[in-house]
């Protein structure tokens, strides 16, 4: 067993920084990961997430650390330089800063399909440690989630965390509450924790990647209309909702629709991108276009509505949301 | 193996020797703030919990009906309507001589601020646990101190705890010093939000409740006590000049004794744990010259630099205080006697005061014993702001410069932001065009019978007319709000001024800088927003009627609330309505308060699981049934009230378009939209319209709309024969299948007989014009 103290940074921890959006569990693997390590294994540590108002499909934070027993836990801010990030979320390499204040030795972990050379390239870390883990075809598999499928692809790299302490903890949670799901769980876990694909990277750098930098507000004193409120309002428009997805969106074969509107109406997303047209006998109606991609979080409401097979769920993949997006009209 | 646990039971002896000073057995665990404040209230099981959810502080009440749902403690949990009310029932439930708890945060606590004056002045102990956010407007959950120093005046003792250890541990002396014999006050016990609430910890609490019952002992007998009927009382007289002055000198006094007893009791608490609770908390601070002083989490971040510049051989140090009501004078005056610069750190401000409330009392002792020390305030933090380790060396340098005879501002807010022009929002936007929000819906008043005809064309016409909701909002995949209260706009024509009340619509729609609203939303919190609107009507129609304003139609005004809003903002809606202002109120009810993380409302049907009523061997749902707030509406003889979802949409269409007209035309309008939460509902995401469909068809939720006293059944399932048992409904989500477990068979009847009774009543109305 690794002691902790051959690991820690400077002012004397181990951090791990999980990226994920809510609803995959990373809350939860954090609690099990910081529990195992505390409790198990008798190190110190702390564990918390990002908190806003976040809602399903929002990107989250879930930050961990650890430390010798004796050592004083002060800090309860956000962790800054991570050891590890492990990023539950392909998605959120493109729309968040998820390699943010890893060291040059660091280790990125990242639910895909894809090999750590993609990834790389990708991300364009230069050095270090990648590790790539089909975490969502396990849970497919498996019937279970991605987030014990990324604890075992930590475990398996984190050397001071004996993955029998985690498997452990991970028992006791789910034996509480749903004992079915142990076994389930425990073998994704497994899966995660021998299936990962790992490729070091070694490299002159001396550099972090990316330095971290405390969030910035986009307004400020100088540029924030009068008591904070919004005078462009609709400029959500501007925002991409597509890390919310998660592995599944609606396609749209247009040859069977007969624009009834059904989609539109459940619609939370207001994703249906609809124009006027003229038919052979000059009368105006609406046609669906398609739909905007920027905006679908993958809820699927739209297939059950729909009562043709004008549209179908199928697993995105990449480049198609991209490619088959009809943008919408509705600008700031 | 076999040396991992070698290695594990070393960390832990390590643990053990650190703290080998107590008496009592105690768990080492890792939890939360939270976590640790319900851990104490349940092992000292306390009577009774009035409480109402607010972030960041709902946890504890949570913590606590999960526990009790197991059979952990058996404190008597009541939902309030609001804080004002969560307040009243502790008020009264200490006035009745029991022990009381409560949690609250941010708004909540200045909801109750009221009360709180009520309680210390009369002299009923309790324990509140404020867990620190910051203070609307705009709307910030996070934390920071704003709520905190608003309890400065309130007479409540109030101590500080910096980390969820402290959280237990003040919790356990904070009861003790609230009965003590000398003093008799309700005390509050302050943790940060988020970084202490929400942060697991190591911590260790007492392992036997029976130890933690001895602590804290036996509830001393009362003095004054309600319910003690062979001396009856009257609490709180009329009670003007010349004698108020005495009760309140008392009062001081005896808020003045609580710095002795609490120092006293915690000398007790260190004896059994081995944690020792000071007044302050300080760090290098013998000869310290260089002093920053920080409330709660913030001061430990602060520990690392001052190790770092005691390296360098500067005298730094960190003070944060344990207790700030009573503020404690003397100690903070030695503390500080050998400092030259001390900067103040507060996370709130008081506003035009030159510092905010904490600089003034540290001005203020150091004046008494004429301390040469510069005081320099800084406001930083606010809204949550994080407090990283480099923010602390920032403060710290801040104070060396004033050593080194730099001129620094006294006043300053930190870590603030300019901005950057480039990102300023260039051009405003440009309301809809009347042609895209106008001339789709008819609605014409029948001359003869004075009934409205509604012609509403198909959905697929109806595309477009543009929706009032832009996309980008930040709602769940699945949310049921939209299509509800898109289906609801798509009747409604012309300019529109929405308020939307506190809740998942307006948070996921609103996160700033961003707004997906096209027309013009104000926000305001839940507790009013029928109040506020009203407000709104009544100027637009004196400023028309002055000709400040030139409309060629008249604006619709509509309040969006959830059913959360309708509970705690129930009296402000009846008020509305009884005034019968031009408006609608729209609720989209999804049987919960969805947006602090599905607590119980009080339309949540009865044996619903949410994570105030939780499903357990003690517990089965929620126990009383749900609110009818479309009959309350009912009764205040307003116009029109209706119900509807997304499902039935032609029907939901045409009722916006009436709602449209009698707002227009007769006064106040109220509609309640069923709408799908599958987050909370344990529900499939794309299940939504279906399951709200189902609950229509289970006679659970009608559609029915009621026009000027008159109630019309506007679909029923009987008659197009698709009426379906409410187990069939139910069967459709995660929060309710327990119902249709057999051991809970009679309460599946009880709930399927009130929904039978209610429609069998419904029925009855639409039969006949008086009913």
């Amino acid at each position: 067993m690794a002691d902790i103290r051959t690991y820690t940074n400077a002012a004397g921890f181990y951090e791990i920084r999980m990226e994920s959006i809510g609803g995959l569990g990373a809350n939860l693997a954090g609690k099990m990961l910081a529990e195992a390590g505390v409790l198990r294994l008798g190190y110190n540590g702390s564990n918390f997430s990002s908190y806003g108002s976040e809602k399903k499909g929002t990107p989250v934070k879930t930050f961990i650390r650890f430390a010798a027993p004796e050592t004083e836990i002060r800090s309860s801010s956000p962790i800054e330089e991570p050891h590890t990030v492990a990023v539950f979320h392909e998605s959120l390499l493109r729309t968040e800063n998820c390699i943010a204040g890893l060291p040059p030795n660091g280790t990125l972990i990242v639910n895909t399909a894809k090999t750590p050379d993609e990834i790389k390239t990708i991300t364009q870390l230069n050095s270090g440690t990648i590790v790539c883990i089909d975490a969502l075809r396990i849970a497919v598999e498996e019937k279970s989630r991605v987030n014990t499928a990324m604890l075992g692809a930590i475990c398996r790299v984190v050397d001071f965390l004996d993955e029998n302490a985690v498997k452990q903890v991970l028992s006791e949670t789910f034996g509480k509450k749903y004992p079915a799901l142990v076994t389930a769980n425990i073998q994704t876990f497994d899966r995660g924790f021998t299936e990962g694909r790992v490729q070091e990277y070694k490299s002159q750098q001396q550099q972090t990647h990316v330095p971290f930098a405390h969030p910035k507000s986009t307004l400020g004193y100088d540029t924030q209309p009068l008591g904070g409120a919004i005078i462009n309002p609709g400029n959500s428009v501007t925002r991409d909702l597509s890390a919310s997805r998660s592995g599944f969106l609606p396609a749209f074969a247009p040859d069977s629709c007969i624009h009834c509107a059904a989609c539109d109406e459940t619609c939370p997303d207001m994703c249906f991108v609809w124009t006027a047209k003229q038919d052979e006998r000059g009368r105006t109606y609406q046609y669906l276009q398609g739909i905007d991609y920027q905006y679908c979080k993958g809820c699927l409401r739209c297939i059950t509505a729909c009562p043709t097979d004008a549209l179908r769920s199928i697993r995105e993949t990449d480049g198609y949301a991209d490619e088959h997006r009809v943008t919408h009209s509705v600008s700031a | 193996m076999a040396l991992q646990e070698q290695h594990a039971s070393a960390n832990l002896a390590l643990i053990k020797m650190t703290a080998s000073t107590h008496t009592v057995d105690q768990t080492t665990d890792f939890r939360s703030g939270n976590e640790m404040a319900a851990k104490a209230a349940a092992q000292i099981n306390y009577h009774m919990m009035g409480y109402f959810p607010i972030t960041p502080s709902t946890e504890i009440a949570e913590y606590l009906d999960e526990m009790k749902a197991n059979g952990e403690h058996d404190i008597v949990m009541i939902p309030a309507d609001g804080e004002h009310g969560s307040a009243g029932i502790c008020y009264g439930a200490a006035a009745a001589g029991g022990r009381v708890f409560n949690a609250t945060s941010a708004q909540g606590f200045l909801y109750m601020l009221e009360q709180l004056p009520v309680q210390s002045g009369t002299r009923f102990p309790m324990v509140l646990n404020l867990v620190t956010r910051a203070v609307s407007g705009p709307l910030d959950i996070r934390g920071d101190h704003s709520d905190l120093y608003y309890g400065l005046n309130t007479g409540w003792p109030i101590l500080l705890a910096k980390d969820p250890q402290a959280v237990y541990d003040l919790n356990l002396i904070a009861l003790r010093l609230a009965e003590h014999a000398d003093i008799r006050l309700p005390v509050i016990v302050a943790s940060d939000g988020f970084f202490t609430s929400h942060q697991k910890r190591r911590v260790q609490y007492i392992t036997q409740q029976t130890d933690v019952q001895q602590f804290v002992g036996d509830m001393p007998k009362p003095p004054i006590d309600a319910l003690d009927l062979e001396h009856i009382v009257t609490i709180g007289p009329y009670m003007n000049d010349p004698d108020l002055i005495n009760t309140r000198y008392l009062q001081s006094e005896a808020m003045y004794r609580a710095e002795d007893v609490y120092q006293t009791i915690a000398e007790e608490f260190e004896q059994i744990s081995g944690r020792r609770y000071g007044l302050l908390n300080q760090y290098q601070m013998d000869d310290a010259e260089v002093v920053v002083i920080l409330l709660n989490s913030a001061s430990d971040t602060a520990k690392d630099t001052v190790d770092q510049l005691r390296a360098k051989g500067i005298k730094a140090g960190v003070l944060a205080p344990v207790m700030i009501r009573p503020f404690p004078k003397t100690a903070i005056q030695t503390a500080l006697r050998s400092a030259k610069v001390v900067l103040v750190g507060e996370r709130a401000d008081s506003f035009g005061g030159h510092g905010a409330n904490i600089s003034h009392e540290i001005k203020s002792a150091l004046q008494e014993v004429h301390s040469t020390a510069t005081v320099l305030t800084r406001i930083y933090g606010l809204g949550g702001r994080d407090f990283y380790p480099d923010d602390a060396d920032q403060f710290f340098d801040l104070c060396l410069a004033v050593v080194a005879g730099k001129e620094i501002p006294n006043f300053g807010y930190y870590g603030i932001t300019k901005g950057d022009p480039a990102l300023a929002p260039s051009a405003r936007t440009k309301p809809l065009k009347k042609e895209q929000k106008t001339g789709f819906i008819h609605v014409a008043q029948d001359p003869k019978s004075g009934q409205l005809q509604v012609k509403v064309p198909p959905l697929r016409a109806l595309t477009a007319k543009e929706q009032r909701i832009a996309p980008g909002h930040g709602a769940c995949p699945g949310c049921g709000i939209f299509p509800g209260i898109n289906t609801f706009l798509k009747g409604i024509e012309g300019d529109v001024v929405v308020l939307y009340q506190t809740g998942c619509a307006m948070v996921t729609t609103t996160g700033y800088p961003f707004s997906s609203h096209r027309v013009t939303y104000i926000h305001n919190l839940f507790q009013n927003g029928a109040a506020t609107l009203s407000g709104v009507v009544e100027m637009f129609f004196e400023r028309k009627r002055r000709g400040e304003i030139q409309v060629s139609d008249d604006v619709t005004f509509i309040m969006v609330t959830g059913d959360g809003g309708m509970d705690i903002g129930m009296g402000s809606a009846i008020g509305t309505a009884l005034r019968n202002h031009k408006m609608i109120i729209l609720e989209y009810d999804n049987e919960g308060y969805m947006n602090t993380g599905s607590q119980l409302s009080y339309s949540t049907p009865l044996g619903h699981m949410t994570s105030t009523s939780n499903v357990g061997k003690f517990e089965q749902g929620k126990t009383f049934q749900h609110k009818d707030t479309a009959q309350i509406m009912a009764a205040t003889n307003i116009p029109y009230i209706f119900t509807g979802v997304e499902t039935y949409a032609q029907d939901l269409i045409k009722k916006a378009a009436k709602a449209q007209w009698y707002a227009n035309h007769d006064g106040m309008v109220y509609g309640k939209i069923l709408i799908a939460c599958p987050l909370n509902w344990k529900s499939a995401e794309e299940a939504g319209h279906a399951i709200v469909g189902a609950a229509v068809d289970s006679c659970f939720f009608p559609l029915y709309e009621v026009e000027h006293g008159i109630t019309t059944i506007t679909y029923n399932p009987e008659e197009k024969n698709k009426r379906i048992a409410v187990s069939d409904w139910l069967k459709t989500m995660g929060k309710t299948k327990h119902l249709l477990k057999s051991e809970n068979h009679n309460q599946l009847q009880q709930f399927s007989d009130e929904v039978e009774r209610r429609w069998q009543r419904l029925k009855a109305k639409h039969e006949n014009p008086y009913l």
